[in-house]
């Protein structure tokens, strides 16, 4: 079963036992296991060490991993990631699966099975490595365009078509877009955009994201001084919607 | 908790119902004003004698119509301030349950991980015994964890664990450190000399050694500097006499000074420190403080400059 290639697994996890322990019995098994001790030390072990498989924990300190999950999936929809929380209620696990976790395991679990479903997600995502990146049958870049009002945004090449002509989009203003895109119709609180969008934990100033709201509001809004799709709400934060 | 729909709202049904009160406050008088137009009328076109009926009598109705009115209000007011505290304490034990759950899974899941390695592959024996350090650091936690919440339904319920013997206070707490050496390794622990020779203190010794405990691995836990610090230094004079504890790490915010104290408080937390704990270890020390007919203040010289924890106890009286 094993591959003679060694795969990497990023363990995201505070308790020292707990990550020795996982990282023990992955190494047995013949994978490469790393441990990040916290949310943002995962979040760049991710970008660095480009795991194969990330097993992450809920509570972590500062970031937490609900942030490091939403934050992943803002970039990479395919790479497999195992929740393994000492939160095991239904209501848990659906915000984890809403989330676009691969698979949710409550502490205690069984050696066994978390040793047999990291194989099974390792496989899996084996098989759907094809050449062609992004063909996908993921949600948001099916389409690979999304249009509101009279803006349209192409996921592939970065640019939107909006009032102002067509612009290149930065990386980040990309990531903040589709945090709203996602979230449509929901209140976004300041500091949830920065843990989401950017993989800060809550001690960078929020200002960084009234800023890129001011561009994008630049950008598509039709009058930006009355934003009607970037709204601000009086202190939560904000909003995108559109019909 | 979910949020509750809108018309079931505390707050809405609390607005609603003095609307309603003063609503029925005003009708009453309007009506009882008309009645006794109407009967006037009545009094006059049968020319009856009017003051054997009312007279100077509508105000005494108005004004005990509005202390009624007064005192029931009142007593929706208090219940829904009542309500407010219920919830709240309802918001923190759920908090609690959260977290202690949490600090029970932990070593549970950390020693079921271990017992079913070694179930399963055959390790060197250098390395199970470091794995069996780690296991025996988890059941240390989990009895700790257990105690905790054991002593927190004693102290509550003011079972003392056994009466008060005069002790030297720098001296217990210098055995104290001793004996739990292992649990402070990395921590440099300086117990000053009292300037006026030993302190002979009436103590409840195993209460007292739960908040040495409590103080000491709180100052460790929330601790960045590489190496954790705690002085320990004695005051006296004729009121009180103040044993603080002085930390060197990383502080605590003003406005949580006094909140770290009530039972299920947690301090908010980043990168620095592990997330986790009961929220019952401080109110345990304040409650044991209580007991001794003292107190313990926190206090703060800023973010990361550390904290200091001083316990007041009674003066001691001269021999």
């Amino acid at each position: 079963m094993k591959q003679t290639e060694q795969q990497r697994i990023l363990i995201v996890e505070d308790d020292v036992h707990i990550a020795e322990g996982l990282k023990l019995n992955l190494t047995l098994q013949g994978y490469e296991a790393a441990i990040a001790r916290s949310g943002t030390a995962g979040l760049k072990m991710w970008k660095e060490w480009n795991p194969q498989l990330i097993v992450l924990d809920i509570m972590l300190p500062g970031l937490d991993g609900w942030s490091v999950l939403r934050h992943i999936r803002l970039e990479e929809e395919r790479l497999p990631i195992l929740i393994l929380s000492a939160k095991g209620a239904p209501d848990d696990r659906v915000k984890g699966f809403s989330f676009g976790v691969d698979d949710y395991l409550a502490k205690p679990f069984n050696l066994e099975e978390f040793l047999l479903r990291v194989q099974r997600l390792l496989t899996r995502a084996s098989w759907s490595k094809n050449p062609e990146r992004g063909g996908g049958s993921e949600e948001t870049t099916e389409s690979m365009e999304y249009r509101f009002g009279g803006n349209t945004i192409d996921w592939n090449t970065l640019t939107a078509s909006c009032r102002q002509g067509t612009i290149q989009l930065t990386e980040q203003e990309a990531k903040l877009l589709k945090v709203f895109i996602l979230n449509r119709g929901k209140p976004l609180s300041r500091k949830l955009l920065l843990e989401v969008g950017w993989g800060y934990s809550g001690v960078t100033s929020t200002r960084t994201v009234d800023n890129f709201i001011v561009r994008l509001r630049k950008y598509f809004e039709e009058d930006p001084q009355n934003p009607v799709y970037f709204r601000s709400l009086r202190s939560v934060g904000y909003l995108f919607d559109h019909p | 908790m979910k949020q509750a729909k809108w018309f079931i709202h505390p707050v809405f049904i609390f607005i609603l119902s003095t609307v309603a009160l003063a609503i029925s406050l005003f009708l009453y008088i309007y009506w009882y004003i008309g009645v006794s137009e109407n009967l006037k009328s009545v009094i006059r076109r049968y020319q009856l004698d009017g003051n054997q009926f009312f007279e100077a009598q509508t105000w005494v109705v108005i004004l005990s119509l509005s202390l009624l009115v007064g005192v029931i209000m009142l007593g929706i007011l208090i219940i829904f301030i009542y309500n407010l505290k219920t919830l709240q304490l309802y918001r923190l034990q759920h908090t609690f349950i959260n977290n202690f759950t949490h600090e029970l899974k932990t070593p549970v899941t950390s020693l079921k991980i271990y017992l079913e390695t070694f179930a399963k592959y055959q390790l060197p024996r250098e390395e199970q015994l470091k794995y069996i350090g780690f296991m025996l650091q988890d059941t240390e936690r989990l009895s700790g964890n257990i105690n905790s919440i054991l002593n927190l339904a004693r102290i509550e319920s003011r079972l003392h664990e056994g009466e008060s013997t005069p002790v030297d206070l720098p001296e217990t707490i210098r055995q104290f450190v001793i004996q739990n050496r292992h649990l402070f390794h990395d921590c440099d622990i300086q117990v000053a000399p009292p300037v006026a020779g030993p302190l002979i203190c009436p103590l409840i010794v195993p209460l007292f050694e739960m908040l040495l405990m409590n103080i000491l691995t709180n100052a460790m836990k929330y601790n960045a500097s590489g190496k954790p610090r705690i002085d320990i230094t004695f005051e006296q004079d004729r009121h009180a006499l103040r044993i603080r504890f002085r930390d060197n790490g990383i502080g605590i915010a003003k406005e949580e000074r006094k909140r770290i104290f009530s039972k299920f408080y947690q301090g908010w937390h980043d990168e620095r420190v592990p997330v986790g704990g009961s929220g019952i270890g401080l109110y345990l020390v304040q409650q044991i403080a209580r007991l001794h007919h003292g107190k313990v203040v926190a206090d703060s010289e800023g973010d990361g400059k550390g904290a200091v924890f001083t316990l007041t106890l009674p003066a001691i009286a001269p021999k």
